[in-house]
């Protein structure tokens, strides 16, 4: 299977030879008085995309007595919550791609957190885990009020610490499932160190949305055009004076907070009462708790190959698949888990 | 045909944890496979024989586990499964079990884990270090072509019943095991997937196993297994136990995990289940051996953001 990784790759590339593949490595001499499109201009390439396309709805959750609005997009009518947080800098339209492959069987809500997309709060620099958590728990609670349908919590990085501390309060009864996306305390607390670097290192200004997408794409961090062209407008902000666009979410200066989101993460991970799914990008890179708790087989680990750190939005088919396999094998419904036939003794 | 002078060469050489070159990997494992299809998805095996649970790679501590427990074939061995992935040594501690099965066909059984799989084998380490060792996947595809002919379960005495994970609900009787087409890649889900993925639960009755795979099958479960099919006990491996043995559900299940210090990290010691001539128990603990070389592959600190 894996050693025909090589073989796909050049059928792919004989098929599209006779057909005058348009991508632009192929501008030889020659290219020109070929019969095929006009190359699209990097504009049109990384043009932004309409959350439209993939979500059904978007809502603004006033947290009463509160100042804080958070912004939440919506998607599917029917089946359990799929609950998304997204990673430190990104936004709910992190999952516009997978929301829409996962609509069909389960619903899907993906909320701004705070400091990030849409979301007004009384602080947005309060990124401490216990106010992430108290946000999550308030919009959960306003839109839901006293009967929750089941929901699947799942985190991305630093949204992968706050549904985790949320499904170890032990508070949310409907709470049938926790996903974490490529986060591990371990190796989040060594990389920390690392982190204003690579956050001091990040192009800071782009003249248009457009330049931001490509940077995203560019750089790395995003490998999924379509999903870079949806979920990067909204990481960023006008800045008037400077006449260009940076980023929104001000995370140099939070760094107080960072080692609270990792510290005993994979405890309180092991230690949550629903199934949980942990799915990490390209290699296995457990903690000494986390080795322990999966060789005990106490969650379920994928590792997804040939994605970055977002995978959701570097592979939303395959992610998509994994959720809906996740919601499916522990038999999640709309109301909870449902184990026709299991927990009887055998005949 | 390599004759029992060249396999005693070949055995000194792993036991130095030398790799042997991919021709004599490859006839190795066509001898091995030669073997294996003659055996049976039940294996019965003879007492006395000491039984071991995952070894994973961790080509040192099975070298300790040999000296803790008497080198082959001065003792009768069965593993229960799992030789490759995670550990650093998983090309040398799988050759040199399999090179141990050719030369000691009676007197070496070797069972069918989870990680002897396709699938599991290119995310947990053995295809990486095929590649890295060889430069090309063909020792990987000789020994994952080999896993699939590996029996599932074995049958000491016709009383402990061995097998890597643990029951299925498809499967109430040895017989049942013992009519499934075994060769091929360890599927998704079935029986087959259940034997080499299941484990014993606190729970009665069988629950959705938390790993994705499997079930979960609780004491009444195996208390009536057991007796459905005249057995004293199952003793599986599968999971890591913290004192390389753990019996449960009223001593109808025992597990045995032998790699110590598990991915080098965990803390936990190993343990070996020796069967005597009367078939009495006596478990031998083990800590991981003294000499542990790190290959120097650098392990690198992931870029993510926040």
């Amino acid at each position: 299977m894996d050693n025909s990784g090589n073989l796909t790759t050049l059928s792919e590339e004989s098929e599209e030879q006779p057909q005058q593949s348009s991508s632009p490595s192929s501008t030889s001499a020659f290219s020109n008085i070929s019969p095929r499109p006009p190359s699209q201009s990097s504009s049109q390439k990384y043009s932004p995309l309409d959350w439209t396309d993939y979500f059904d709805q978007e809502d603004d959750i006033c947290i009463p007595d509160t100042e804080n609005v958070f912004h939440v997009y919506k998607a599917g009518s029917e089946g359990p919550v799929v609950f998304c947080l997204h990673g430190g800098g990104y936004s709910g339209l992190s999952f516009a791609l997978s929301a829409s492959k996962i609509k069909d069987k389960s619903q899907v809500v993906a909320m701004d957190l705070r400091g990030h997309g849409k979301s007004i709060s009384d602080n947005d620099l309060d990124l401490s885990i216990d106010t992430l958590c108290t946000d999550v728990l308030a919009v959960l609670s306003t839109m839901y009020g006293d009967s929750p349908p089941a929901i699947i919590l799942i985190g991305h990085s630093m949204g992968g610490s706050v549904a985790v501390h949320v499904a170890a309060k032990r508070t949310l009864p409907s709470l049938a499932g926790l996903v974490v996306v490529d986060v591990v305390e371990g190796t989040a607390l060594a990389s920390l160190v690392h982190m204003q670097k690579i956050l001091s290192s990040r192009a800071k200004h782009f003249a248009n949305v457009e330049k931001a997408i490509e940077w995203s794409v560019k750089s790395g961090s995003l490998r999924n055009i379509d999903s870079a062209r949806v979920s990067m407008p909204a990481t960023l902000m006008y800045d008037e004076p400077k006449k260009c666009y940076v980023h929104r979410s001000c995370l140099e200066e939070t760094e107080q907070y960072w080692r609270g989101w990792y510290e005993g993460l994979s405890e309180k991970f092991l230690s949550s009462p629903v199934p949980k799914l942990l799915l990490l990008a390209g290699t296995d890179r457990l903690d000494r708790t986390l080795t322990i708790g999966q060789m005990q087989g106490k969650f379920q680990m994928v590792v997804v190959r040939h994605t970055g750190h977002a995978i959701q939005e570097d592979v939303p088919d395959e992610f998509a698949t994994l959720i809906l396999n996740f919601i499916s094998r522990n038999r999640i419904g709309p109301h909870g888990i449902e184990i026709p036939g299991l927990r009887k003794p055998a005949k | 045909m390599p004759s029992h002078a060249d396999l005693d060469r070949q055995i000194e050489q792993l036991m130095e944890c030398k790799p042997l070159s991919e021709g004599e990997v490859k006839t190795l494992c066509d001898q091995a496979r030669a073997i294996l299809v003659e055996e049976w998805n039940v294996q019965p095996v003879k007492c006395p024989v000491t039984v071991c649970g995952d070894i994973h790679g961790q080509f040192y501590d099975l070298i300790e586990l040999f000296r803790i427990g008497g080198n082959a074939p001065d003792t009768n061995y069965l593993f229960m499964g799992d030789y490759v992935d995670r550990g650093y040594y998983s090309v040398e501690t799988v050759t040199l079990l399999v090179a141990l099965k050719v030369r000691y066909r009676d007197r070496i059984t070797i069972l069918r884990g989870n990680h002897e799989s396709r699938q599991i084998t290119q995310v947990y380490g053995f295809y990486d270090e095929c590649l890295r060792k060889y430069g090309n996947a063909n020792v990987w595809k000789h020994f994952t072509d080999l896993f699939d002919y590996l029996p599932l379960t074995a049958l000491i005495e016709s009383q402990v019943f061995c097998l890597h994970g643990g029951l299925s609900p498809s499967l109430d009787t040895l017989d049942n095991i013992r009519a499934l087409d075994r060769i091929q890649e360890v599927p998704h889900e079935g029986p087959m997937c259940d034997l080499l993925w299941s484990d014993p639960d606190d729970r009665c009755g069988w629950g959705i196993s938390p790993r994705g795979a499997g079930y979960t099958f609780g004491q009444d479960i195996a208390a009536h297994f057991n007796h459905t099919n005249g057995l004293t006990l199952i003793s599986r491996a599968h999971q890591l136990v913290m004192e390389g043995f753990n019996w449960c559900q009223d001593k109808n299940v025992v597990t045995v995990f032998s790699a110590p210090n598990y991915c080098y990290r965990c803390g936990n010691m190993a343990a070996i289940l020796e069967i005597g001539e009367n078939m009495e128990q006596n478990f031998l603990q083990f800590d991981p051996a003294p000499r542990q070389i790190e290959p120097d592959t650098t392990r690198k600190t992931p870029d993510y953001f926040l």
